[in-house]
């Protein structure tokens, strides 16, 4: 399936989808929250088999954080980027699990690292923060400098000696 | 050995002795690991030096800290560092250990790690070059024989320091769990 097909195809199937075409084997798709899973889906049923990545970035001034799965067809050889924002206040959106069963530990990261919910994710454990008791890191309205001054204290200066 | 060197066996054995046979822990903590397996191979060989790595803490007297240190790993650090007999020698390796280095402003890397293990000698550099390990070594030689190399002495007189420092960003550390009051946990 070329890259206008696919384009086709995703804004016929999902409900307030819109895809552009960046270059070759490259697209970006963004779909409303409730529509990620179906998204998935179908692109999985149209051979994007391998999920590389979930990432998420954290838009302060909108208050939206944006999830972006990143699907790539091995017979095709296209990227999709497949975008999907939340509201920054209590962000909670459906696991991709079901879909992808490796999702779990990407959503497992996000969750720690910007605290969005992952509903039906059976796993939302701590991850790489070791009894982590601040508020997740990764935020952007999170102050490092201050955290690390409460947490660290200061370094001694040399004169010690 | 040097005929100036006899006096200096004489008087006191046992430091001379333990100069030449510093026993590296293997424990890789960040991207300054990656020096240690040419200095302890064929290329730069530091059993020249009396260096050997140890695969066990129990049998090693030298601490190499290579890098940064996430506070998950100065658990584990902690952990070695109280396992290893005595006399023993921690050295930091790179800037991270002193100060933070270029991870000054992390959320989850200790800044200074002297607050925690005591050090005898630091590396500065990112990275340091091999050449500077066999350098800190001899450092570490000349620390021994005046006898300033106490770290482990100044550990065991100062933890309640070191513990309560230790305490403040692992309070979970298995060491604690006995003296913490566990009323949760008992039932």
């Amino acid at each position: 399936m070329s890259e206008e097909n696919l384009k086709k195809a995703i804004e016929r199937d999902l409900e307030g989808a819109t895809a552009t075409v960046q270059n070759k084997g490259r697209l970006v798709a963004a779909v409303p929250k409730a529509g990620a899973v179906s998204a998935l889906i179908l692109l999985k049923a149209h051979g994007f088999e391998h999920l590389s990545a979930i990432s998420c970035t954290d838009w302060l001034e909108q208050g939206e954080f944006e999830l972006v799965y990143h699907l790539w067809s091995y017979t095709d050889k296209i990227h999709v980027m497949l975008k999907t924002r939340l509201p920054r206040e209590a962000p909670r959106t459906v696991t991709a699990s079901p879909v992808f069963r490796h999702a779990q530990t990407y959503e497992r990261e996000i969750h720690e690292m910007y605290g969005v919910h992952f509903e039906g994710n059976p796993r939302l454990t701590p991850f790489l923060l070791d009894h982590w008791q601040g508020p997740p890191p990764m935020r952007r309205d999170f102050d490092t400098r201050k955290y690390v001054q409460d947490a660290f204290g200061s370094t001694p200066s040399l004169e010690e000696e | 050995m040097d005929r100036a060197d006899i006096p200096k066996a004489l008087k006191s054995p046992a430091n001379w002795g333990q100069k030449y046979s510093l026993w590296a822990v293997y424990f890789c903590t960040g991207c300054g690991v990656i020096e240690i397996p040419p200095v302890i191979t064929s290329r730069w060989d530091a059993e020249r030096f009396g260096v050997l790595p140890m695969a066990t803490p129990r049998q090693a007297n030298l601490f190499l800290v290579t890098g940064y240190v996430s506070v998950k790993t100065l658990g584990a650090i902690i952990r070695t560092y109280d396992q290893m007999p005595d006399p023993k020698y921690v050295v930091g390796f790179g800037s991270c250990p002193v100060n933070g280095g270029m991870y000054w402003d992390s959320y989850n890397t200790i800044k200074h790690l002297d607050k925690y293990i005591p050090v005898d000698g630091w590396i500065a550099g990112c990275m340091p070059r091999p050449e500077a390990i066999f350098v800190a070594v001899v450092h570490l030689w000349q620390m021994i024989d005046k006898g300033i190399a106490t770290g482990y002495k100044r550990y065991k007189e100062d933890y309640e320091y070191y513990e309560r420092n230790q305490r403040e960003v692992l309070p979970h550390l298995a060491k604690f769990e006995s003296a913490e009051p566990t009323a949760a946990r008992d039932i």
